[in-house]
């Protein structure tokens, strides 16, 4: 039967070769918008370690200002960062699977053969876990043990790209450079690793790339070196000291831990509160209580990843959208009625209503198909032509620009919208010409 | 001569659903249209406000020293006195943030000691005695910093001692002292040491932080060496000159002083990063208006040739009864006016509520009527034009047509 009916609706097409392109023009379009604005927003909310992400938990305390709280406009929300005797304490807990502590440094690199200036990098100040806690792919060798972290040892892991600027992509796992004018040994090179959003450290910017060199947490405190990354002090004091930064209130340190399941996210609940009990009747801690552990699904959206420019351009598709349907609609109304006395040979021949409404319905599938098909390969150019203008930094390897390509996801929403259309568009045109009383057409004219 | 209104809508009663069809596609197109093209208004004049600085002809030398014992007091001075001394450049400031780079230092500053009167959130850059040329603003009132005022970087993070002088925007003094004049007057640090604003420069735009809104014009200019906070110099050329200098610039500072590494970039640069989702918004946008436009009228026009080729037998009878030419044209061109009227009624009351929606939900400006006013007209224009063409060939329609009967 299908094939029937698609042998109609292509002598159909035959019938209005005009009209027909039109239809097509419409649908393609309008599913081209909406993709394109789909897949950047999948894009943008996506969560790159999803496989995992609900046992991995951001670690924070509202040990802020008690005249105001850190963010004026969503005030039940904790600062992100901790201070760093805050979080070298709630290190000190063996309830997490794995715990994460970090801030990023600036470090110049010297001393590797391929090198003719010396080149600044952010590192990443980091615990051990983090490779793993994160499923960092290794191109060559590992992370370092945690008795690195306590010495501190020297050790050092380069990401993909500096190793390939440094040392042409061999394997440097051994070799010694200089950071900072000091020698640190390459434990290890990571692989390819790119993940959109930076979740893992979303203080600075959202979709900015990974860091370029890892060493381990222990340096914070040998460097006597300020970080680069977010500082957020409140307190009116005066520090004269790195070891009174240390000491101070000032956020710095960004912590993660890996709680398998609820119990252990109760334990480690219960021990971050009890710490701040402590801290409380000790005068530190002046806010309301408000220790939060938030999974990663739930910090993407806390942290705002998704702007409002993201949202607003995919509802005003969808308006695009509903604007093409009922164009086509209204073309396949006037087509439709049009054609009734075929349609009214057929009722007159035994079709029941039904088969004529299918009939039209294959009709009106058969050309969301092709307006489908036609409307991803304009989104695919539509996407490249997105991409050509984030384009703006050269030297910035991925970043949003790379998150906007045609992808299975994209196919997904093109199918998904092909069904939409069809039935937004066909089902009362096609209803219409099946209710219709065909049987006039039969008389002479 | 017989407009007759009256046939012509009883005819469109009588199948109402087609030409309603038009109609709301119609008043789709009127709402999404209008709020788009009031968006990219919006964009354009938020990356069209002035900066205030010479964006144009700037660009940063970041400087990162790596090597313990590396003579900063030295390498800044050697590297001041070649910046200064090359042909083309107009200024050369010290910086501890680039402009618009979203990155930069924040302080609290008071009116009244003790904390007491509202808190002030200040967007600061610690610069020199050439800032103000460096940054190509205007003093307004006031003065430019003395050599002698500059003070030694600070080495301790959080110090929290402010600076004894600033110079800061004709905003930033409206907003601290909105009802006397803010040059010569105080403000207290977080510490309680008071900040006398020695200057007031035209409003210009920081790093561009915008923790809260409307506060990016908030600058202040603090005279001091930058070093913890970041280093870098901002240097202003003549115009045209940028590039070349900066590839001259870049040559001999990353080879003057092994001890550290050096990053030049535009502020041009900067400033591109920062409206870069505003302009992808109104690259959108304007694409989404000219396809509701295509769309719109390609629709019309597909299906006003399809109606007239499928009336050929009222026209001809018509025709044939006595109806000119003219009056076939009017005809159509009468009802394709009807059908848009109710559209644009339908689609003023959609536009108004979407604008309503939009500035509920994110805080968008309510729509300015001018856009709505300007669409309808572009909408009853659009539509008399994609109905001419098939209104012409249903005069073509001879009037024998009547009395055939195939």
């Amino acid at each position: 039967m299908i094939n029937y009916y698609v042998r109609l609706a292509l002598k159909s097409f035959q019938r209005t070769p005009a009209l027909t392109l039109v239809i097509l023009f419409s649908i393609s379009i309008g599913i081209a918008v909406c993709v394109v604005t789909l897949t950047l927003y999948h894009a943008v909310s996506s969560n790159p370690i999803w496989w995992k992400s609900a046992r991995l938990y951001v670690v924070t305390m509202d040990s802020w200002d008690p005249k105001q709280p850190y963010d004026t406009t969503r005030p039940s929300l904790p600062p992100p960062l901790l201070s760093y005797r805050d979080a070298k304490y709630l290190l000190g807990s063996t309830i997490p699977e794995r715990k994460v502590a970090m801030y990023r440094m600036k470090g110049v690199i010297t001393g590797a053969p391929r090198q003719s200036i010396p080149d600044a990098i952010m590192t990443r100040v980091t615990t051990s876990d983090f490779f793993s806690m994160f499923d960092v792919p290794f191109l060559y060798g590992s992370g370092w043990s945690s008795e690195a972290d306590l010495s501190p040892l020297p050790l050092i892991v380069l990401s993909r790209a500096q190793n390939d600027a440094l040392f042409g992509g061999i394997n440097s796992v051994g070799r010694v450079i200089r950071w900072n004018d000091r020698d640190f040994r390459i434990v290890g090179v990571l692989d390819r690793w790119f993940p959109q959003p930076k979740f893992y450290d979303l203080t600075s910017s959202a979709f900015g790339a990974p860091e370029d060199a890892y060493i381990p947490f222990g340096w914070a405190i040998a460097l006597k070196k300020y970080p680069a990354s977010t500082v957020d002090c409140w307190r009116m004091e005066t520090l004269k000291s790195f070891e009174q930064f240390l000491s101070s209130d000032c956020l710095w340190i960004h912590m993660w831990v890996e709680l398998p399941n609820i119990a252990k996210r109760q334990q480690m609940q219960a021990f971050i509160d009890s710490y701040w009990d402590e801290q409380h009747r000790a005068g530190r801690f002046p806010r309301a209580r408000n220790n939060q552990l938030i999974d990663v699904s739930h910090w993407l959206v806390d942290q705002r990843v998704v702007s409002d420019d993201d949202r607003m351009l995919v509802e005003l598709a969808f308006a695009f959208l509903a604007s093409c349907i009922i164009t086509t609609a209204g073309i396949l109304l006037a087509k439709f009625l049009k054609s009734s006395p075929i349609s009214g040979i057929r009722r007159a021949l035994g079709a029941s209503r039904l088969q004529i409404f299918l009939q039209h319905l294959v009709e009106v599938c058969l050309l969301c198909i092709c307006g489908a098909t036609f409307g991803i390969a304009l989104s695919g150019l539509g996407l490249w032509a997105l991409s050509l203008l984030f384009r703006i930094d050269p030297t910035n390897v991925g970043g949003y620009q790379a998150l906007i390509h045609l992808d299975m996801a994209s196919i997904g929403y093109a199918v998904a919208l092909a069904v939409l259309t069809t039935l937004a568009a066909g089902i009362y045109p096609a209803w219409r010409i099946c209710t219709a009383p065909l049987a006039v057409y039969l008389k002479g004219q | 001569m017989n407009f007759g209104i009256r046939p012509i809508l009883s005819v469109l009663i009588r199948s109402p659903v087609g030409p309603l069809l038009v109609a709301i596609e119609m008043a789709i197109a009127l709402a999404v249209g209008v709020n788009a093209a009031y968006i990219v208004h919006q964009r354009i004049e938020k990356v069209a406000r002035p900066t205030g600085i010479d964006d144009a002809n700037q660009f940063v030398v970041y400087s990162v020293s790596f090597i313990d014992g590396f003579n900063y007091d030295d390498s800044v001075q050697e590297d001041l006195a070649y910046l200064r001394g090359l042909p083309g450049i107009v200024a050369v400031s010290v910086t501890n943030a680039a402009p618009f780079s979203q990155d930069g230092n924040i302080t609290s500053v008071w009116t009244k000691p003790d904390h007491k009167g509202p808190e002030q959130y200040v967007n600061y850059f610690e610069m020199d005695e050439h800032a103000i040329q460096a940054l190509g603003t205007r003093l307004l009132a006031g003065r430019a910093f003395h050599r002698e005022e500059i003070l030694p970087p600070v080495t301790e993070r959080n110090a929290n001692d402010f600076v004894p002088e600033i110079i800061i925007t004709e905003s930033l003094a409206k907003a601290l002292f909105p009802h006397r004049k803010a040059l010569g007057a105080t403000v207290y640090d977080a510490l309680n040491n008071p900040v006398t604003i020695v200057g007031i420069t035209h409003d210009m735009i920081g790093s561009a932080f915008s923790r809260y809104p409307g506060d990016e014009t908030f600058v202040a200019l603090a005279p001091r060496m930058p070093l913890l906070y970041g280093f870098a110099y901002l240097v202003r050329t003549k115009p045209g000159r940028r590039d070349a200098l900066m590839r001259i610039v870049e040559q001999h500072l990353s080879a003057s002083n092994l001890g550290r590494t050096i990053r030049l970039r535009s502020v041009e640069f900067f400033k591109n990063k920062l409206y870069l989702t505003d302009r992808v918004m109104q690259v959108f946008l304007v694409a989404v208006d000219v396809l509701l436009f295509a769309i719109t009228s390609v629709g019309i026009f597909a299906l006003s040739m399809f109606n007239v080729s499928s009336r050929t037998r009222q026209i001809g009878v018509r025709r044939a009864l006595g109806a000119r030419r003219k009056d076939i044209f009017l005809y159509f061109m009468i009802e394709i006016a009807l059908i848009t009227s109710v559209g644009v009624v339908f689609g003023c009351m959609l536009a108004i509520e979407l604008s309503y929606w939009l500035s509920a939900h994110y805080g968008l400006p309510r729509l300015d009527l001018h856009y709505l006013v300007t669409g309808v007209l572009a909408l009853w224009i659009l539509g008399q034009f994609a109905v001419y063409a098939p209104a012409r060939e249903a005069t073509t329609v001879p009037p024998s047509v009547a009395t055939r009967t195939v």
